[in-house]
């Protein structure tokens, strides 16, 4: 049945690790729906993403049920990923990079997020990763 | 001698208090809200929310979203939050971003609450005809001759609240007899199926095309202590064998347009003079789907209509 949506709610937790706890449990609480059966759903779903960061959207229906659907990985991981490197410089904006990515890469990540980041066009999106890489040591080439 | 330990001990059988919790409310702009999540995400704080704090708060500025993530209130220290502070006003010269200068931020230090069980105060049992739907810790008694249908809410497949659903189990209450056999086409959580179970029926069979739904449903039947008279199965109507036919009724909470496509295989697993609950069917295609089901011999006796929604009951034609 098509069901009347009440609310949306976005968030990001850690895959498999999510709990009751802030932000969950004010973020669903407000709008009565089971923490529980959030916290459990959404973990079985990401137990094999362990140590990563998932972005998810969750729907509220009018009956208080609800539905999620989990969104790409954050810009930051995939250009991590891009770079082929574990982790990030640690600390945000600094001297050292520590990987690089060519602008290609930078532009297919844009196309990926685009919905996701609110971009009003792909050359914001595209700024926006930009950005990112850079402030995650991640020099952007050619 | 050894000084005596005079820290209060917390009895065993007191309930763990609850702990408080410091919000950390960013507004930032629009497109960088991940980057600021990262920014914030110093362990053990690594969850973050996104929008509007609630829905009575005031909604964000123009290109500005919030970004909120929280800390427990004894973790949340002055140098915590010069921490913080700091790599948000690094961040516009990080990334060479000029708008991220716009960032503010918050601390707003909230009460303590038991966020695992408060939800819970804003959910009440209700009732449908005469089955009282409570969630399993309920310690109520429901009214004289009411049946206890116990159902968590949660997941997507509904919580009794529906108006399809209540329609349908009003059609269950009138309906099964003890001893029937009763189908339930599109099951999703099962809850058709295992209130007919709970009013007599001896075995129920419930399917759907969605495998998520199959766990909800064993686990709903086994709620209500009925999982050995209801069965469940993932498919449509192809997953349903020869013997699966001749059932005394039937429910099928479904779309209009799977109602007529599907009338004809619905009243084919239906006895003559089986009874039918049919919902999830909008008022406003009622012509198209009553002819439907006229055609496949499902005759209307009773019609229902709460908000948009159809619940139509009746019988398949043909001597009982």
């Amino acid at each position: 049945m098509a069901k009347e949506v009440t609310g949306k709610i976005k968030l990001q937790c850690p895959a498999g690790q999510a709990t009751p706890a802030p932000p969950v449990g004010p973020a669903l609480g407000s709008h009565g729906v089971n923490i529980a059966a959030f916290v459990k759903q959404f973990n079985d779903a990401t137990r094999a993403q362990q140590g990563l960061i998932i972005p998810v959207e969750i729907t509220v229906y009018k009956d208080r049920s609800f539905d999620f659907v989990l969104k790409s990985p954050p810009a930051a991981v995939l250009l991590k990923k891009a770079a082929g490197i574990e982790k990030g410089s640690g600390t945000v904006g600094h001297e050292k990079a520590v990987g690089k990515v060519t602008k290609a890469q930078v532009l297919e990540i844009a196309k990926m997020k685009m919905k996701d980041l609110n971009a009003r066009d792909v050359e914001m999106a595209a700024r926006i990763i930009a950005g990112t890489a850079r402030s995650s040591g991640i020099e952007v080439v050619g | 001698m050894k000084p005596r330990d005079r820290t209060p001990r917390v009895s065993a059988l007191e309930p763990a208090p609850h702990p408080a919790w410091t919000e950390i409310r960013v507004l930032a702009p629009e497109g960088w809200l991940e980057l600021v999540a990262d920014a914030l995400a110093l362990s053990p704080c690594t969850s973050v929310a996104f929008g509007r704090p609630s829905l009575a708060s005031e909604a964000a500025p123009e290109g500005l979203d919030y970004v909120r993530t929280f800390v427990p209130r004894e973790l949340d220290t002055a140098q915590l939050r010069a921490q913080l502070e700091s790599r948000l006003a690094g961040l516009a010269e990080a990334t060479g971003a000029a708008e991220l200068e716009r960032i503010s931020v918050r601390f707003l230090e909230l009460p303590p609450e038991d966020y695992a069980n408060s939800w819970k105060k804003t959910w009440k049992p209700f009732r449908v005809a005469h089955f009282a739907v409570v969630p399993m810790d309920w310690r109520g008694t429901p009214r004289t001759g009411d049946l206890r249908l116990v159902l968590e809410p949660g997941g997507a497949f509904g919580t009794g609240r529906h108006p399809t659903t209540r329609g349908c189990l009003r059609a269950v209450e009138q309906r099964v007899r003890p001893g029937a056999r009763v189908l339930d086409a599109g099951c999703g959580n099962g809850v058709l199926a295992v209130a007919s179970a709970l009013r007599g029926a001896a075995h129920c069979l419930g399917f759907d095309i969605d495998p998520a739904a199959l766990p909800y449903a064993r686990e709903l039947a086994q709620d209500n202590g009925v999982h050995g008279r209801c069965s469940f199965r993932v498919g449509g109507f192809e997953c349903l064998g020869p013997l699966d036919r001749d059932f005394d009724g039937l429910c099928a909470n479904l779309f209009a347009d799977l109602i007529q496509a599907h009338a004809g295989d619905l009243a084919h697993r239906l006895k003559p003079g089986g009874w039918f609950a049919i919902s999830g069917c909008r008022a406003d295609l009622r012509g198209a789907t009553l002819a439907a089901l006229d055609a496949a011999g499902l005759e209307l006796e009773q019609r229902s209509t709460r908000g948009r929604w159809d619940t139509y009951v009746g019988r398949r034609r043909g001597p009982a």
